[in-house]
């Protein structure tokens, strides 16, 4: 997602992990942690012209 | 050609009705128990504003069904326009509400209309007007660089367009303007099964 944001013109693209995400059943977790799965918080802005 | 054409807009079909009816479900029934965290527990989980849950309506805090915090760095200002995109039963779109005052405008877009009647009714609730609009993130309903800040929280990844909701959220985003969001990601490439099962992919 960060490089799709970059790509589609955003500047200024941060994201970082959100500390402490996890799903509620412990499949669901297992098979999102084999897959690499976390949350995100990015943040991007959209330059002026000027 | 053609038929895979057709089979993913046949797919993409099937997802928008489980997405609607899982998070659905979630505010119908939100003493009940999904595989990700929701409610006021997934809320303070991700450091929201605990008096800001406490004035919130009990329907939007026990809704909520986000992945993380977009206003830790949405920096929002009164008198902004903010767009929450995929505001569910309003907690995002109330929580930017209270932030800005009664200078700016919130507005919500939801792929469920019963979701957004929901919100507005919640943030009624609080005295904050918020304007909720029908319509999916790969085509944002809302006029060309209309919005100073767009939030979204857990719904990104939902979509099989994930290119197009971006650009479609840099379309209508001010010059100057910004996004915080918080979303999943993923750092393999689901497998096919997942892809092709939307119950799946709608978690």
């Amino acid at each position: 997602m960060f490089r799709l944001l970059e790509e589609s013109g955003f500047q200024r693209v941060r994201s970082a992990v959100v500390p402490g995400f996890q799903f509620r059943q412990a499949s669901t977790q297992n098979s999102a942690e084999a897959y690499g799965v976390k949350a995100v918080m990015m943040t991007a802005e959209k330059l002026g012209s000027d | 050609m053609t038929d895979n054409v057709e089979a993913q807009a046949e797919l993409e079909s099937v997802l928008k009705d489980e997405i609607i009816r899982m998070y659905q479900d979630v505010a119908d029934n939100p003493e009940g128990e999904f595989h990700f965290f929701h409610g006021r527990q997934a809320a303070e989980m991700f450091a929201y504003d605990a008096a800001a849950l406490d004035e919130a309506p009990e329907g939007a805090v026990a809704s909520f069904a986000g992945v993380g915090n977009p206003h830790l760095r949405s920096n929002v200002q009164p008198g902004e326009t903010v767009l929450d995109l995929g505001s569910g039963a309003g907690l995002d779109a109330i929580i930017a509400a209270r932030s800005t005052g009664p200078t700016s405008k919130v507005i919500g877009v939801d792929l469920n209309p019963s979701m957004c009647l929901k919100a507005q009714a919640h943030a009624a609730a609080t005295g904050s007007e918020m304007e909720c609009h029908e319509g999916r993130m790969e085509s944002i309903p809302l006029a060309d660089e209309s919005v100073d800040v767009i939030l979204s929280n857990g719904v990104i990844n939902l979509s099989f367009q994930k290119r197009k909701v971006i650009e479609e959220m840099f379309r209508v985003l001010r010059p100057g303007g910004r996004i915080s969001i918080t979303d999943i990601v993923s750092a393999k490439q689901l497998s096919q099964s997942i892809v092709n099962d939307p119950k799946l992919w709608a978690a």
